[in-house]
């Protein structure tokens, strides 16, 4: 039989190939002009659509109230100058900078993000889902031109960190392309209507092929922390690797998106042209266990099964060591993790003695159990055969099965669909242990995708709301302290590494900086050499 | 000529209501709620079952598929639970790509293949015979993928004649939307700049896609060919003195291509289905990436429409080429 060559392999061959036949000269664009290969959102309108791809695309043209930014990240004031809590927690107050001007040169007021917040829930989608059990739209008010009042139902501490999610829109192009009270839908998922660094051009802009951004010389913020700054980013994302890396090597591409694979990182880096630049992000990868279905039920099978994954096996060979070990059910940077906490390693004789505890306990541990993979992902694919080796050892079947991430989200909804065990990552879409072991690990979530465990623990809940509905750090983070470390003694997932995000770069980008949120894609910093 | 045109279109649409129902079922047995592809990672149950009902992804199957083709009927083809923007719409932007791509790929099978395949024929058991018998082997047998990465390390990365991939220079800007097709547009914009710089962008693509059309094509007409050679008016007009040259590029060519014009027919089908593959390697903004897209996140709305609008320019081409064999045969228009 012949040996099976994937698209992968070919890319590295191309890219080897292209390094040792010497490279021509860079052909890059114009020094003002940044080709970007991140991957692009489903469509621009930052209220439809809130994932990693947005993230990047509305740090540019859009602006928040609050806005993560540097590494580790910290919420800094954006077009609010400050904001006030009250005691109880539930009357938020944002007082807004004067003299922000839209990309139509129109003035931005406390109504306009009053507007822009009552959108988010009247849409229901995307970046909503923080918001809907705890704002009403009528709550969210402008007492005064400059300042934005927010009511909230119940105390919410992660409101806060959710609010760098929620992009101020322009009312005025909004309402004026609204058809059958669409709020504009239609109109925004295609068209600009912000008041970041860049906007977007007209005709440059088709879903998932290209999207072209120039300057906006008027930006709230100016341009002196610059004095060079990129023009226009022409933002063209690549499908497959092997093109990716030639764009990168032959100049045409100025950066890729995040997700080089681990096995290119070598080449890119002999070459003259470009590096690899390797950032840590806040991006959990881990798998998933049906805890309703047995053997799943079982504390013991569930040990057994965390003990029996090789994890550093995993990550240096597989990922080429480009990941760090994660232990905890969040990650191990964030605020919240009892010290003393300890995960779980890779012994399959501690692996045995848990099976043998269950099986005693009556947990079916010979039932074929089948592990749910996303198929275009081919190092869960890896991981997953990895496991099902070591599995095998200790006398468990296990089949892995590929699936899309459509129908896995799909079968989460119910336990009884929810496959015995799959994989994903969590990316960040707010820096708060709720947007892990919150959303996670409270059983009021179940039916959603992230608490597809269906984990529940009386005592873990309780901890977890209690947790959310305070506002100060210090008096949360022993209450998350006790949850996780509750949470790690039942174990119900396998916790396996962080995310180190590989990019490839363009010698001639010059002061790029890195935020986990929005992966180091605001180009606003970003001067082009040459 | 209209009475025959006219059968054959009414022949299409129960085809296509066939092609309809039968991808409505399968889309349903085995893909995602589409009400949760809609609502997105972060949505709650509540969010999910609001868009099942207000989409009507809760009714029976029968009932989801006539409130379907009504929609169709006015040109409605949903919203796409991946963009959230109407499918038309999304369609419309990338489907003069696609074509663009094809026609330009089938110029090419079609340009080079014919006349390679006469002279094939012609020169038959000859070492240009054998050589070309072994290239057209090699061109059906060759992965498109692996085609197109050696002909951008070759043109793109080592000669660097020809842009890697994309359609126009990241630099220039495009010219004012008019037909969608790039070529046309820029040249009614009088942007002589971007169609040639579009024109470089095309040539790596579309010489990947053709590559097994022009092998296919080779074949066929050299078999045809040599048969048609075989016949008696050949005999008699070369022992009649007629010019060898055109005698086969005139006569025996138009005796010999019916088979090479099903075989067209058949090929574009294959061509758009092949473009999937060549527009992912080089970033060719047309249909094909978006298809697979569909295909990952369980797009229903789009799946559909991709393959009816498929179904119909298939269907459009092979009435193209009943009409192409009519005028070749005209018998075969009175049978008919």
């Amino acid at each position: 039989m012949m040996p099976r060559i994937t698209r992968r392999q070919l890319a590295g061959l191309a890219a080897g190939t292209a390094i040792a036949g010497g490279l021509p000269p860079a052909r890059a664009a114009d020094s003002t002009t940044l080709v970007s290969g991140f991957q692009l959102p489903q469509n621009l309108d930052p209220h439809q659509v809130y994932d990693v791809p947005m993230q990047a695309m509305m740090l540019n043209t859009y602006d928040n109230l609050y806005r993560y930014q540097n590494d580790p990240p910290e919420l800094v004031p954006w077009l609010a100058e400050s904001h006030t809590v009250s005691d109880d927690g539930l009357t938020w107050n944002f007082k807004l900078r004067p003299g922000v001007k839209f990309h139509d040169g129109s003035e931005m007021t406390a109504e306009d993000v009053v507007y822009s917040f009552r959108r988010v829930l009247a849409l229901a989608l995307g970046p909503a889902g923080a918001f809907l059990k705890i704002l009403k739209p009528e709550n969210v008010t402008a007492p005064e031109k400059l300042v934005v009042r927010f009511k909230l139902e119940t105390s919410y501490a992660p409101f806060f960190a959710a609010i760098p999610s929620v992009c101020i829109v322009n009312p005025r192009i909004v309402k004026a392309h609204e058809k059958d009270g669409d709020w504009g839908k239609a109109y925004v998922a295609s068209n600009g209507a912000g008041s970041g660094p860049y906007k977007i051009v007209s005709e440059g802009y088709r879903p998932l092929e290209f999207l072209d951004m120039e300057i906006f010389d008027d930006h709230f913020l100016g341009w002196k922390h610059n004095p060079k700054p990129v023009r226009k980013i022409a933002g063209r994302p690549t499908k497959e690797t092997s093109t990716r890396i030639l764009a990168l090597l032959n100049g045409t591409l100025d950066w890729t998106d995040t997700n080089l694979p681990a096995d290119q990182v070598e080449q890119i880096n002999a070459s003259k042209i470009a590096y690899v630049q390797k950032d840590v992000v806040m991006r959990t990868f881990v798998i998933r266990m049906n805890n309703t279905k047995p053997p799943f039920d079982n504390v013991n099978a569930r040990k057994a099964f965390a003990c029996a994954f090789n994890y550093m096996g995993f990550i240096k060979d597989i990922l080429g060591g480009y990941a760090t070990r994660d232990p905890y059910p969040q990650p191990e940077t964030l605020w919240g993790i009892p010290k003393d906490a300890k995960g779980y390693d890779y012994d399959l004789a501690k692996a045995k003695e848990y099976m043998a505890k269950a099986i005693a306990e009556g947990a079916p541990m010979k039932r074929p159990l089948e592990l749910h993979v996303q198929s275009e992902n081919e190092q869960s694919v890896q991981g997953a055969q990895l496991f099902q080796s070591d599995l095998a050892q200790i006398g468990v079947n296990l089949k892995v099965v590929g699936n899309i991430w459509s129908n896995l989200t799909n079968a989460a909804a119910k336990p009884e669909t929810t496959p015995d065990m799959w994989v994903h990552w969590v990316s960040t879409y707010f820096v708060d242990p709720e947007n892990w072991v919150g959303q996670m690990y409270d059983s009021q979530f179940h039916g959603t995708w992230k608490a597809s465990s269906y984990y529940k623990n009386a005592e873990v809940d309780a901890l977890l709301r209690k947790a959310r509905g305070l506002v100060k750090q210090e008096e949360r983070s022993p209450l998350y302290q006790a949850a996780i470390r509750q949470i790690m003694a039942d174990c119900p997932d396998i916790w396996i590494y962080n995310s180190m995000q590989l990019q490839g770069i363009n010698k001639r980008v010059k002061g790029r900086r890195f935020c986990t949120v929005g992966q180091g894609a605001e180009v606003r910093w970003v001067t082009l050499e040459g | 000529m209209a009475r025959f045109v006219l059968r054959r279109c009414a022949l299409v649409l129960p085809s296509l209501l066939g092609l309809l129902v039968v991808t409505f079922l399968l889309i349903h047995a085995g893909s995602a709620d589409p009400a949760a592809a809609l609502a997105g990672d972060a949505a709650t149950p509540e969010q999910i079952a609001r868009l099942r009902a207000q989409y009507g992804f809760d009714r029976p199957m029968g009932e989801q598929f006539l409130l379907y083709l009504g929609r169709v009927a006015h040109f409605d083809f949903g919203e796409s639970a991946f963009s959230h923007r109407p499918v038309a719409l999304d369609i419309f932007q990338r489907l003069p790509a696609t074509l663009e791509l094809t026609f330009a790929a089938l110029l090419l099978s079609i340009g080079l293949g014919v006349p390679l395949g006469v002279v094939a024929a012609v020169k038959h058991n000859s070492w240009v015979d054998y050589l070309l018998r072994l290239v057209s082997v090699m061109g059906i047998a060759v992965a498109a993928f692996w085609f197109a990465i050696m002909l951008q390390l070759f043109f793109a990365m080592d000669l660097a004649w020809l842009p890697l991939r994309g359609d126009l220079a990241s630099t220039m800007t495009r010219p004012p939307r008019l037909t969608g097709f790039m070529l046309l547009d820029a040249l009614i914009a009088g942007r002589w700049d971007v169609f040639v710089d579009h024109l470089r962008h095309l040539v790596l693509p579309a010489v990947t896609l053709s590559l097994g059309g022009l092998a296919t094509i080779v074949r066929f007409t050299r078999a045809g060919v040599l048969d048609t050679l075989q016949q008696d008016f050949v005999f008699y007009e070369r022992a009649m003195g007629y010019r060898w040259t055109r005698l086969v590029w005139l006569f025996v060519l138009r005796n010999s291509v019916t088979a090479t014009v099903t075989q067209i027919g058949l090929l574009f089908g294959g061509l758009i289905a092949g473009g999937v593959v060549v527009e992912s390697i080089f970033d060719w903004p047309g249909i094909g990436s978006y298809t697979v897209q569909a295909i990952l996140t369980g797009d229903r709305q789009v799946m559909l429409a991709v393959t009816l609008l498929v179904g119909t320019v298939y269907a459009a081409v092979n009435i193209l080429v009943d009409v192409v064999h009519g005028l070749l045969d005209p018998r075969l228009m009175e049978r008919a």
